[in-house]
């Protein structure tokens, strides 16, 4: 058994989910990984269990946050000392795994594989979004993420634990505003990332709207009242 | 707006603000759902202590007295809430009944393969 759980959750990814899944296998030594289908309606979850894949098949959609804890309560029951948190639409790269996990054993909570650790972010509407998140954090915990939104993140065995038994924690910039804020150590590694190959993204332009009010309302008013951590610290 | 509805705005968006607070510590409630509750509290707030944006629509919109516009946002506002938890609950309670028959359809045939 890895010390590495790959967590990736599969919400209609049919024409995807077996190349990502193959990537992630073709690494030396493997990561252990676990595919969440979150309700799909199309075969993501056939195609899984023809190819043998490891699978958790969860009956109706319970959106990505639901869906990643299941992984995360599957990652805490089978002892993983880390767990990453990986898209199935191929826009995430399997060889940041390692060195993510390099720089998580260095003694940091959370690994972010970041588009803009050490490159510039493009000008674009996409990352006004991007930067206002950066910028709430910064203003509301002093601590700079450049690439708060990025999907891909790894997350110790503390972490673990407790995305797996508590609400509240989805794996968004919200939480990780929180998280910095109880003190535990978050960092970036610079990392490329595709243009994800199938299937459409969720964010049409209400949608996008609505996750950036929801986000800053977040980070800047609610997380200040939650409850402070005392075993964090 | 007369002073006692002041006052009593004021009393009543910062009671609401503390008790969605007091829920989120507790963990008692989702992020997602307090947000809508946050910023409502919040625009109440603001409204109580600086009434002119109350009158400025009164006039635009030509209404008798800021309280009739009070009234109308708030009535709005708890409609589009209970229109949204409608479907909510009805999203609800389709998921229940499919993760029901799940079960009791995986027992079926859990049971049959032991028969065979």
């Amino acid at each position: 058994m890895s010390e590495i759980l790959v967590i990736i959750p599969a919400y209609n990814e049919e024409k995807s989910i077996v190349s990502t899944v193959e990537k992630i296998r073709a690494l030396n030594p493997a990561p252990d990984y676990c595919i969440v289908n979150d309700g799909s309606s199309d075969d993501t979850a056939v195609i899984c269990k023809e190819h043998d894949y490891n699978l958790l098949d969860l009956p109706i959609n319970l959106g990505l946050a639901g869906a990643f804890q299941a992984g995360m309560r599957y990652a805490c029951m089978k002892g993983y000392k880390y767990a990453v948190q990986f898209d199935g639409d191929g826009q995430h790269r399997p060889e940041y795994i390692y060195p993510m996990y390099l720089k998580a054993r260095e003694g940091y909570n959370i690994v972010i594989a970041s588009r803009f650790a050490a490159e510039y972010k493009p000008f674009s509407i996409r990352m006004l979004g991007s930067n206002l998140i950066e910028l709430a954090i910064l203003f509301s915990t002093g601590h700079k993420i450049k690439d708060p939104t990025s999907g891909m993140r790894m997350f110790d065995r503390g972490v673990i634990e407790t995305f797996a038994s508590r609400i509240n924690y989805a794996p968004e910039p919200d939480t990780l505003a929180y998280l910095l804020r109880q003190g535990l150590k978050v960092t970036e590694i610079q990392a490329s990332m595709d243009i994800r190959t199938q299937g459409k993204s969720y964010l049409t332009p209400i949608n996008a709207a609505r996750y950036m009010v929801r986000m800053l309302t977040s980070i800047i008013i609610i997380q200040n009242f939650r409850e402070k951590r005392k075993d964090y610290i | 707006m007369t002073l006692t509805l002041r006052i009593c705005l004021i009393i009543a968006s910062v009671l609401a603000t503390f008790v969605v607070i007091h829920k989120i510590r507790k963990s008692r409630m989702h992020i997602n759902d307090a947000v809508y509750w946050v910023l409502i509290s919040l625009l109440f707030i603001i409204l109580a202590i600086y009434p002119p944006i109350l009158y400025f629509f009164t006039n635009l919109f030509g209404m008798q007295s800021p309280a009739n516009l009070l009234f109308m946002i708030v009535i709005f506002l708890l409609i589009v809430r209970i229109f949204s938890m409608s479907i909510e609950i009805s999203a609800l309670k389709g998921d229940i009944k499919k993760l029901i028959q799940d079960i009791a359809l995986g027992e079926h045939s859990g049971g049959d393969e032991k028969h065979e």
